[in-house]
C-alpha cells in the first residue's frame, strides 16, 4: 500500500501540488488524471523520488519512507513506465532491461551474458513482444520500445509501477495486450497507478480514479457509475458534452484538392480522394495506418511513385513543404508539434512570421518590415486567443494548446485556404482542445477553408469532421460520406468505422 | 537568449536600476564584453608600451583577421555544423592568389577574385557532400581538410610567394584616421551581418534552419539551399580571410591557415555563438576576437612565455563557457 498524506510541493512562484492525499491500494489499478499543469507529473516524480515533496509524507505499507533519488524508490521495488521513452539506442534489448541490475548478473566483474539473455527473454514473452533478446533496441518502433520498458518494470519485480500514459504510442492492439497484462499485475497484487489522457481507456481498466486539478487534490471515485462527463466535470470543473457543431456549407461544385491514382511503393497504391471548398474532412486510424505519410506525400515532404495531385483543378507538384506554401498556399500543422512545427526557442511572433516573411520585403532593398511582422503576429494572437504577456513570448514556455493556437496561426498569417492538421488536440488540456475544434471549425464555416483533420481521437472527429475517410494498412478502408446533414452520436459512427476496420 | 541577433538593446524593456543589470545580464555578449575589458585595463596597467599607437594598431589588425576567421566558424555553426576545413581553405586561397599574382603575374585585383572562388568552391564542395549525401559535416570537413591542405602543400612544395604587388599590402598595412583599414573593414563587415540576421529573409531562415531545423523546413524554408549556402559563405570568408593575412604579411604562405582551427571555435564560441546552432551576435564577435588579440598580444607585452600561449588560451575558453552557463542559469532562475 502506498499512502500519500498532505504533499505540498512549491517551485518558484508556482505552488504545483497543494496538500494531496491519496492512498494507493494493491491489486488495484489507479488512474490518476488532471489537465496538464494540474501536478500530475510532479506527483509522479515525488513517488519515485525524482523530487522531493516539501511538506506532507510518504508511507509504504505502512512505514514512513523518503525517496532521495530515483534509484532509493527503485531500491524499494517502485518502477515507472514512463511517456518519454528512455532507452540507449546502440544497446539489444537486454542491455536496456537489465542496465540498472546488471552487477547482480556478475561474478568477480564479469558480466553472464547468457543469463541476461535467457532472462530478458522471458519478460518480452511476458509482453508479448516477440524479438530477439539481443536485438539493437535502436531499430525498434516507439510501441516496442515502450513494451521493452515495461519488461524492464517487471523485471525489477515492482510492487508499486507507475504507467505514466503508456498507450501513447501503441497501436490498439498493443494496448489491449498492455491492459491484459495490467490485469495480471493486478491480481498479482501489484500497485498500479494509471495516467493517461485518454478517458475512454482509464474508463475501461482503473478501479478508481484520482482527480487532480491546480495542484490540488479534488476527488477519488470507484469506476462503478463513473462516467466519463464525470470525469471531464471533476478535471475541469464544468461538464462537456459531445458537442455538435452544426452542418458546413460545402460547396460541392469546387475540388479544391484531388488526389488521383497515388501510389508509392511497399506502401500506397492507388489512393483517391477529393476535399471540397468549405468541408472538413477526416482522416481516421491509428498510428502508422496511413494517414500521416499520405500526408507528408501532399505536401510535398515525401515522394509518390504514381498518381496526380490537382491543386484548384491545376496539376500540383510539390516538391516541399516550400513549393506548397508558396505555390499552392497549402499548410500542414504537423502531429509532432515541438520537432516538426516550431522553433521552441524563438519567439511566437517570429513562428508566426516565418511564412510571410517573403511577403513583407521592400521591393528594392530586400529589408524585412519588421513592424509588419509584429502587426501581424499580435492580429494572430487577438484573432485566436493566444495568450502571451506580448508576441515577443519565447513559444518553448508557452501551454500546449497556446503552442497549437501558434502551429495554426502562421499558416492563416500566410493566407493558406488548404489546411492540413494532423492531431490537432494532441497535448492539449481539456479547456484548449474544446476552443481548437471551435477555431476549426469557424475557418471552414465562416473563412471558407478547405481542411483535413487526421485523428485517432474519434470523438474529436464526430465534432468536427463532416466527411471521414478510414485508413487501414495503407488503404483507404471505407468512407463515411453522409454525416453533414444531421447530428451523429458517437456510439453510431464508431460502430461504422469499427465495422471497415475489421 | 537563442536565435536572435544581438546588437541593441531594444527587446529589453529597461525600467530602474535593478532592471538594468537584470537586462544586462541577460545579454550574452555581457560576459565577453566585460571580460575584455578587464582584460584591456590589466594589460594597460601591467604594460608601458601596451597602449603605444603602434601596439593598438597591430592589436587591432589581428582582431580584424581573427574576426574574419572566426566568422567562417560561425555561420556554419549558426546552422548546426561545423567546418573543420576552414584553416585549409584559407590555405588554399592563400595559395590561389600567391600563384596568380607571384607566378602567373596577374593583377592583384585578379588574385583576390580567384582566391573568393576557390575559397567558394570548396565550402560549395563541402556542402554538397553534406546535404546530398546527409553527411555529417564533421566528418565531411575533417576528410576535406585534408584534401585541401594536401592542394596547398602539393601546388606551392610549401614556398611562400614573395612577388605581391604593393597595391595589395596597403591593406592589411595603412589606416585611416590612426585605426587600420582591417578594423574598418570588419566593422563594415559586422554591421553587414548584424543587419543580414536582423532585417533579411535570408538571415532570419538561416537562424531559423539552425533553431530547429526540421521545423524550419516544415516551415517552408528549403533548408538544403541554406546548409549548402552557409558552406559557401564559410569558404567565402576564409578566403577573405587569407587575403587579408596575405595584404597584412607582404607575402602569401602556405602554413596560412594551420593554426585557425582553434582560434575560430575561440572566437566564435567566446562571442556568443550556439555550438548546436541558431544564435549569431555581431558585437559578440567582434568583442571575442578583440578579446583573443588582446590575450595573443598581451602576453608578450607582459613578458609571458610565449610557448605556453596555447594553455593560456584554452583556460581563457573554458571560463568563457562557464560564465555562460552560470549566466544562463542566473537568467533562467529569476524568470520564474
Amino acid at each position: 500500500m502506498l499512502e500519500l498524506r498532505g504533499i505540498s510541493k512549491i517551485f518558484p512562484g508556482v505552488k504545483a501540488l497543494d496538500n494531496v492525499s491519496i492512498t494507493f491500494h494493491p491489486g488495484e489499478v489507479h488512474g490518476l488524471l488532471g489537465e496538464n499543469g494540474a501536478g500530475k507529473s510532479t506527483l509522479i516524480k515525488i513517488i519515485c523520488g525524482m523530487y522531493q515533496p516539501d511538506e506532507g509524507e510518504v508511507f509504504l505499507n505502512g512505514k514512513q519512507v523518503r525517496f532521495e533519488s530515483f534509484r532509493d524508490a527503485m531500491e524499494h521495488e517502485i518502477s515507472i513506465v514512463n511517456q518519454e521513452i528512455q532507452v540507449i539506442p546502440q544497446y539489444t534489448i537486454a542491455e536496456n532491461i537489465f542496465i540498472d541490475k546488471i552487477g547482480k548478473y556478475a561474478k568477480a566483474g564479469i558480466v553472464n551474458w547468457k543469463l541476461i539473455n535467457e532472462m530478458a527473454g522471458k519478460y518480452l514473452k511476458m509482453v508479448g513482444l516477440e524479438l530477439e533478446p539481443t536485438t539493437i533496441i535502436g531499430g525498434l518502433s516507439a510501441a516496442q520500445k515502450q513494451l521493452v520498458q515495461i519488461a524492464k518494470a517487471l523485471s525489477s519485480n515492482a510492487k508499486v509501477l507507475l504507467l505514466d500514459e503508456p498507450t501513447s504510442s501503441l497501436t490498439k492492439h498493443e494496448a489491449e495486450y498492455l491492459f491484459e497484462l495490467v490485469a495480471k499485475l493486478r491480481e498479482q497484487g501489484v500497485v498500479l497507478i494509471f495516467v493517461s489522457h485518454k478517458l475512454e481507456e482509464v474508463l475501461a481498466i482503473c478501479d478508481k480514479v484520482s482527480v487532480l486539478r491546480d495542484g490540488s487534490y479534488v476527488g477519488t471515485k470507484v469506476r462503478e457509475n463513473l462516467t466519463k462527463q464525470d470525469i471531464v466535470k471533476m478535471m475541469i470543473g464544468r461538464e462537456t458534452q459531445d458537442r455538435y457543431l452544426g452542418k458546413l456549407d460545402i460547396n460541392y461544385d469546387c475540388k479544391v484538392l484531388e488526389v488521383k491514382d497515388l501510389s508509392q511503393a511497399g506502401r500506397f497504391s492507388n489512393i483517391n480522394f477529393d476535399l471540397y471548398e468549405g468541408e472538413i474532412l477526416g482522416f481516421y486510424g491509428l498510428v502508422g495506418s496511413g494517414r500521416t505519410e499520405l500526408a507528408k506525400i501532399i505536401i510535398g515532404e515525401d515522394k509518390k511513385d504514381s498518381g496526380e495531385i490537382r491543386i484548384h483543378g491545376k496539376k500540383a507538384v510539390p516538391e516541399s513543404m516550400a513549393d506548397s506554401l508558396y505555390k499552392y498556399r497549402l499548410g500542414y500543422v504537423s502531429e509532432n508539434r515541438k520537432e516538426e512545427g516550431l522553433l521552441l526557442d524563438e519567439s511566437v511572433k517570429t513562428n508566426i512570421g516565418i511564412t510571410i516573411w517573403k511577403k513583407i520585403v521592400h521591393p528594392l532593398t530586400r529589408k524585412l518590415n519588421l513592424t509588419s511582422e509584429k502587426s501581424e503576429a499580435n492580429r494572430m494572437v487577438e484573432a485566436l486567443k493566444i495568450k502571451v504577456t506580448s508576441a515577443d513570448d519565447i513559444v518553448g514556455k508557452l501551454s500546449g494548446g497556446n503552442q497549437q493556437k501558434v502551429s495554426i496561426a502562421k499558416w492563416l498569417a500566410a493566407g493558406c485556404d488548404i489546411l492540413i492538421i494532423d492531431e490537432p488536440s494532441v497535448g492539449v488540456d481539456v479547456g484548449a482542445k474544446e476552443y481548437i475544434h471551435q477555431l476549426i471549425w469557424d475557418l471552414a464555416k465562416v473563412e471558407k477553408k478547405s481542411i483535413i483533420v487526421i485523428s485517432s481521437d474519434l470523438p474529436e472527429l464526430c465534432t468536427l469532421a463532416r466527411r471521414i475517410l478510414v485508413f487501414s494498412d495503407y488503404r483507404i478502408a471505407g468512407e463515411l460520406n453522409d454525416i453533414n446533414d444531421k447530428y451523429h452520436t458517437y456510439d453510431e459512427l464508431s460502430g461504422r468505422i469499427g465495422q471497415y476496420m475489421a | 537568449m537563442k536565435n536572435s541577433i544581438e546588437l541593441t538593446a531594444e527587446n529589453q524593456e529597461v525600467k530602474g536600476k535593478s532592471n538594468v543589470v537584470v537586462a544586462l545580464l541577460k545579454r550574452s555578449d555581457t560576459s565577453v564584453i566585460v571580460a575584455t575589458l578587464v582584460l584591456f585595463i590589466v594589460f594597460a596597467i601591467g604594460s608601458s608600451s601596451f597602449l603605444s599607437s603602434y601596439n593598438l594598431f597591430n592589436v587591432f589588425r589581428t582582431t580584424s583577421l581573427y574576426m574574419f576567421v572566426a566568422l567562417g566558424q560561425a555561420i556554419v555553426l549558426v546552422i548546426g555544423g561545423m567546418n573543420l576545413s576552414l584553416g585549409a581553405i584559407g590555405g588554399l586561397a592563400v595559395v590561389t592568389a600567391g600563384v596568380a599574382m607571384d607566378t602567373w603575374g596577374l593583377p592583384w585585383w585578379m588574385g583576390i577574385i580567384l582566391a573568393i572562388i576557390v575559397g567558394a568552391l570548396a565550402g560549395f564542395i563541402n556542402g554538397i557532400f553534406i546535404v546530398r549525401f546527409k553527411l555529417n559535416s564533421f566528418v565531411v570537413t575533417l576528410a576535406s581538410s585534408f584534401i585541401f591542405t594536401g592542394l596547398v602543400f602539393g601546388i606551392s612544395k610549401g614556398y611562400p610567394y614573395t612577388g605581391i604587388p604593393k597595391g595589395f599590402t596597403l591593406m592589411g598595412r595603412d589606416g585611416f584616421l590612426g585605426i587600420p583599414y582591417l578594423f574598418w573593414l570588419m566593422i563594415v563587415t559586422l554591421f553587414v551581418l548584424w543587419y543580414v540576421f536582423k532585417y533579411t529573409v535570408i538571415g532570419r531562415q538561416i537562424l531559423a534552419t539552425g533553431g530547429n531545423i526540421v521545423a524550419a523546413r516544415y516551415s517552408g524554408i528549403k533548408t538544403d539551399r541554406i546548409i549548402l549556402l552557409g558552406n559557401v559563405l564559410s569558404g567565402v570568408f576564409a578566403a577573405v580571410a587569407g587575403l587579408l593575412w596575405i595584404s597584412r604579411m607582404g607575402s602569401a604562405t602556405p602554413a596560412t591557415g594551420s593554426d585557425w582551427m582553434i582560434i575560430s571555435f575561440a572566437v566564435a564560441v567566446i562571442g556568443g555563438t550556439a555550438l548546436s546552432g541558431g544564435a549569431i551576435s555581431a558585437i559578440g564577435l567582434g568583442t571575442a576576437a578583440l578579446m583573443i588579440a588582446l590575450i595573443n598580444n598581451g602576453l608578450i607585452m607582459l613578458g609571458a612565455n610565449v610557448y605556453f600561449e596555447q594553455s593560456f588560451l584554452g583556460v581563457i575558453i573554458m571560463l568563457a563557457v562557464l560564465a555562460e552557463s552560470f549566466r544562463m542559469k542566473l537568467h533562467s532562475s529569476r524568470k520564474r
